[in-house]
């Protein structure tokens, strides 16, 4: 994310309140927008089309097939997702800018077949809808896939109103085509979703091969054994299975779910407020992407570059001071920002729910949902820091416990019931952040002596 | 890394070889050679120890049969940590690491008991190369040096030298584990091989004999003084070569060197000199005086037999340089005195036998100089040549070099029939005027003149060529000189008695 850090600088160096607004939309546009935007346009269509596409329960059908298209592309993706944003960004530090795209085109080559490949196996052997849903839900769940891994270059993009104007032009098209299409029904949303990711795919692509050189049209560098970290792999499945392993609990206890549409299920009682509350992130992944990487990245970069300048070991240690406030203000300022947006939540949620038509027994769900995923914020800022420090190992562990822990807990709250539902998926991440903060602690105690002895 | 199998007998001697025999070619190594082919009823275990593996490709010498093992170890590598270790796998010695730096690094001078504990601990293997590479504890004794006495201001580069330092040190002494236990050590430097020589004498509980040729000590320090590779400061540039203000991370170096010479120096026993001015230099570095003694060189008379028997009847007027045409030679101060011999003896000529190839820039000042003083035709650049063909051919043989140890050519121009007149460096005046009073008996075999002093040279050279009383007489006292003092098997019975000794006390 080395571009960001600089055009964000950029723009706060104007010093005004303009200057500094924008900022916080930017970061917060590129941190969370593809996710939150996509889960507003996703219910907007829902509302598009309610009385339109009867009986009511294809709406519903499709809703759930979404949930399950984003769930899944994300899991699979993710590994993914870490490990070629480390190889775009070591590639760019070697200044090897034109091997770059052959391997975006390689590694979407691959998703592309292996995404293509999986989806139909599984809708060939465990859906009998018709031919155009499945041939439709395939379509969809290649391009989402493909489209995480495109998104990955957002925050390296210069051109940020340009990264505005494609994700407005994106989601535009697709509201507009479901408000065309929903004639259709349940084929004419799906189609709308396909032609909406679809659009936003293929722009920024567009952007990246004009941004990119490259020297051939494809390459599979990636692959090579010596540059995979098998670990990225791996901690990118268990964080986004961890993310969303307390949803499946939900959806395949037969107590809290029911089916849906094919082999799909659902919880109606769990998935609403969990998705409304990812909206109360903004805030916070804003000021995340700001304070990390402005202030931070800036004095990471200053120690270590006073390590290998040759600096004393003092003035060593001195810059490492600085760059723990930075850490401390960073986090600290994301849970006044992120506390902040909790209140007004909390304030505001009844009157919200009224509005949405939503019953107030989800009340107590929403309120624990918001605070888990405002601690969801604070869990990935940390786990950020780490992978700035090279701690790959720490993200590990720490994506593990966060995917057991969730697993346990939200089968224990299921066993002690309804009023405890929701707080599997918090406590899991309260934990993890306060096991998180405690390793931070001692990585950067540790910091001079791991980075000399250790890491050099 | 082995090469012979494992030995089956018990060597008598383990050789520690630090960048010579059987690899590089030069006195060092011949003299090696000279050694374990003269004293075949011995066993030999060869240790050696190189730099870096790819400046020891080849071998330049057979291993005679009573080399009974071999093993050869490289020090660059050994400081390059090879990824984190996962987790610290033992507790640290806090306090060994602690004396180790303190030892070797810190400026206070330490004493004899702090020496004796490290060599103790290496010894034992109490201290591992991974300790030092990876603990905290070593983290700690890093970092209290660098704060407390480290006047540079690069932390990193303080850190890369101690690694490069003790990271050898400590892998040799594991190496060494395998080693073949033999009857007795012998180091043929201090350094990294001395320091081994202290390590192995502790372990093993037997002598340790100790011989310098060159003194490693000072050699190092003439190397560090020249060193590109340390980096300086924008001051140290700006800075008068006060000893104060050399950079610390030379200091460092030379503190590192003198320290493990030390060691060497205390556990050895004896210590061999090649002449009288290097045992005073051990002694002056710490040496005990007791320990200290001086065996020559020697060269093998038969060789030069020949040489001799074809000399012709009276003093040709030829003066010989025999040597490299190198700036360490002095070729130029051969040559300007050149000048004032032909001026004075016209039927005089001067020849330079030697490769050109080494240094050739030097060696077209050195043929331009010779046109500028118009000697061509006096003075001959013949290149390499058998010396002992060109011997036989000359009246006196000039060494003009700022720099020798032993010089074997004043020792083979003396067993040829040359007289000789050399600079005062080295032994070379304890060779032409004598050490011991019966030695100085015999005469001089030649003159000793101030080095780079043509006129001086001129002078002693004249004072040979035109006097034949005088040049005989030196020509006499060369000869008896070098068969007294300095044959083959004068040095080899030297040194068999002191193996001898060394194994009979061991046992």
């Amino acid at each position: 994310m080395a571009g960001i850090g600089f055009e964000l600088r950029k723009i706060l160096a104007r010093d005004s309140y303009t200057a500094t607004l924008r900022a916080y939309v930017y970061a917060g546009l590129i941190s969370s927008g593809p996710w939150v935007l996509s889960i507003i346009s996703v219910m907007l269509i829902g509302v598009l089309a309610t009385g339109i596409v009867t009986p009511n329960v294809l709406i519903r059908q499709f809703l759930v097939t979404v949930t399950y298209l984003m769930a899944s592309s994300l899991i699979l993706t993710g590994g993914l997702q870490l490990y070629f944003t480390r190889f775009v960004s070591d590639r760019l530090f070697e200044e090897k800018q034109t091997s770059i795209l052959p391997n975006l085109v390689g590694i979407l080559l691959l998703v592309t077949l292996v995404a293509g490949g999986l989806g139909f196996v599984l809708l060939a052997t465990l859906f009998d809808q018709p031919f155009a849903y499945r041939l439709l839900v395939l379509a969809n769940f290649v391009t989402l896939c493909d489209l995480w891994l495109v998104i990955i270059f957002l925050s390296g993009m210069k051109a940020y109103n340009r990264i505005l104007v494609v994700m407005t032009l994106g989601y535009a098209i697709m509201i507009a085509a479901a408000f065309m299409l929903r004639f259709l029904g349940m084929n004419g949303l799906l189609m709308a979703l396909l032609l909406g990711h679809a659009a936003l795919l293929f722009m920024f692509l567009y952007d990246i091969i004009r941004e990119y050189p490259a020297d051939r049209l494809v390459a599979f560098d990636f692959l090579d054994r010596k540059q995979i970290f098998l670990s990225l792999l791996v901690t990118g499945l268990f964080y986004n299975l961890g993310i969303w392993v307390d949803k499946f609990v939900f959806w395949f206890n037969p107590l809290t779910s029911d089916a849906v549409i094919g082999p799909l299920r659902a919880s109606i009682l769990y998935d609403l407020p969990i998705f409304l509350a990812y909206l109360a992130i903004i805030p916070g992944m804003a000021v995340f992407l700001v304070r990390i990487e402005t202030d931070f990245a800036e004095w990471y970069e200053r120690v270590f570059n006073a390590v290998r300048g040759g600096e004393t070991l003092q003035h060593i240690s001195q810059l490492k001071e600085q760059m723990i406030l930075a850490i401390r203000q960073g986090l600290l300022e994301i849970c006044k920002v992120q506390g902040l947006t909790l209140v007004l939540v909390f304030l505001l949620a009844p009157q919200l729910l009224a509005w949405l038509g939503m019953s107030h027994y989800y009340l107590p769900l929403f309120y624990i949902d918001v605070v888990g995923v405002s601690i969801q914020v604070v869990f990935m800022a940390l786990l950020n820091v780490f992978f700035y420090l090279d701690r790959r190992d720490t993200v590990l562990m720490l994506c593990t416990l966060f995917l057991g822990l969730n697993l346990a807990l939200t089968l224990l709250s299921i066993e002690l019931g309804p009023s405890f539902f929701g707080y599997g998926f918090t406590v899991s991440l309260a934990c993890c952040v306060l096991l998180g903060l405690h390793r931070l602690d001692r990585v950067l105690d540790d910091l001079e002596y791991d980075t000399f002895m250790l890491r050099h | 890394m082995k090469d012979a199998p494992a030995a089956t007998v018990t060597p008598d001697v383990c050789l520690l070889l630090e960048g010579t025999w059987p690899y590089v070619r030069g006195g060092v190594s011949s003299w090696v050679n000279q050694l374990i082919l003269g004293l075949p009823e011995l066993t030999f275990s060869v240790f050696f120890i190189g730099g870096q593996r790819e400046n020891y490709e080849k071998r330049h010498y057979a291993i005679p049969p009573n080399v009974v093992h071999i093993e050869e170890h490289f020090l660059a590598g050994s400081w390059v940590p090879k990824g984190a270790p996962i987790s610290p796998r033992r507790q640290a010695p806090v306090q060994l690491l602690r004396d180790l730096h303190a030892f070797l690094h810190h400026p206070d001078e330490p004493s004899a008991a702090q020496g004796d504990a490290l060599v103790d601990a290496f010894a034992q293997g109490s201290v591992t190369l991974d300790d030092f590479m990876y603990s905290r504890a070593s983290w700690e004794a890093i970092t209290e040096g660098y704060e407390r006495y480290c006047t540079d201001p690069s932390f990193v580069d303080y850190l890369w030298t101690l690694r490069a330092m003790q990271a050898p040190l400590l892998m040799l002494a594991e190496a060494a584990r395998r080693l073949p236990r033999p009857r007795m050590i012998h180091s043929i430097s201090t350094g990294y091989a001395g320091m081994l020589g202290a390590i192995l004498q502790r372990r093993w509980g037997c002598n340790f004999l100790l011989s310098e040729h060159g003194i490693y000590t000072k050699e190092r320090k003439i190397d560090l003084a020249q060193a590109k590779w340390i980096a300086e400061g924008p001051d140290e540039a700006l800075r008068t070569g006060l000893d104060v203000d050399v950079s610390y991370i030379r200091r460092l170096w030379i503190r590192f060197f003198e320290r493990i010479g030390l060691l060497t120096y205390k556990a050895a026993d004896p210590i061999i000199s090649l002449y009288d001015g290097n045992r005073r230099r051990q002694i002056q570095d710490g040496a005990d005086p007791a320990r200290c003694r001086v065996i020559p060189n020697g060269i093998s008379l038969t060789q030069w037999q020949d040489a001799l028997e074809r000399r012709p009847e009276g003093v040709p007027p030829v003066v010989g340089l025999l040597g490299r045409v190198v700036p360490i030679k002095d070729v130029k101060t051969f040559i300007r005195a050149m000048r004032g011999v032909i001026s004075a003896m016209p039927e005089a000529e001067a020849w330079v036998v030697g490769p050109e190839d080494e240094d050739e820039e030097y060696a077209a000042e050195c043929h331009s100089l010779v046109t500028s003083l118009g000697l061509e035709g006096k003075v001959k650049f013949l290149g390499f040549q058998k010396i002992g063909d060109i011997l036989p051919k000359l009246g006196l043989m000039v060494l003009t070099s700022i720099s020798e140890a032993q010089p074997l050519v004043i020792l083979e121009g003396w067993a040829a029939g040359v007289p000789v007149v050399s600079s005062d460096v080295g032994s070379c005046r304890e060779l032409i005027e004598g050490s011991i009073p019966e030695d100085r008996a015999l005469g001089t075999g030649g003159s000793v003149v101030a080095i780079a002093d043509p006129q001086a040279t001129a002078r002693a050279i004249l004072a040979l060529l035109r006097n034949p009383g005088r040049w005989q007489a030196a020509q006499r006292t060369g000869l008896a000189r070098v068969n007294r003092y300095y044959t083959e098997p004068l040095m080899l019975e030297r040194y068999r008695e002191l193996y001898q000794d060394a194994i009979g006390r061991s046992l």
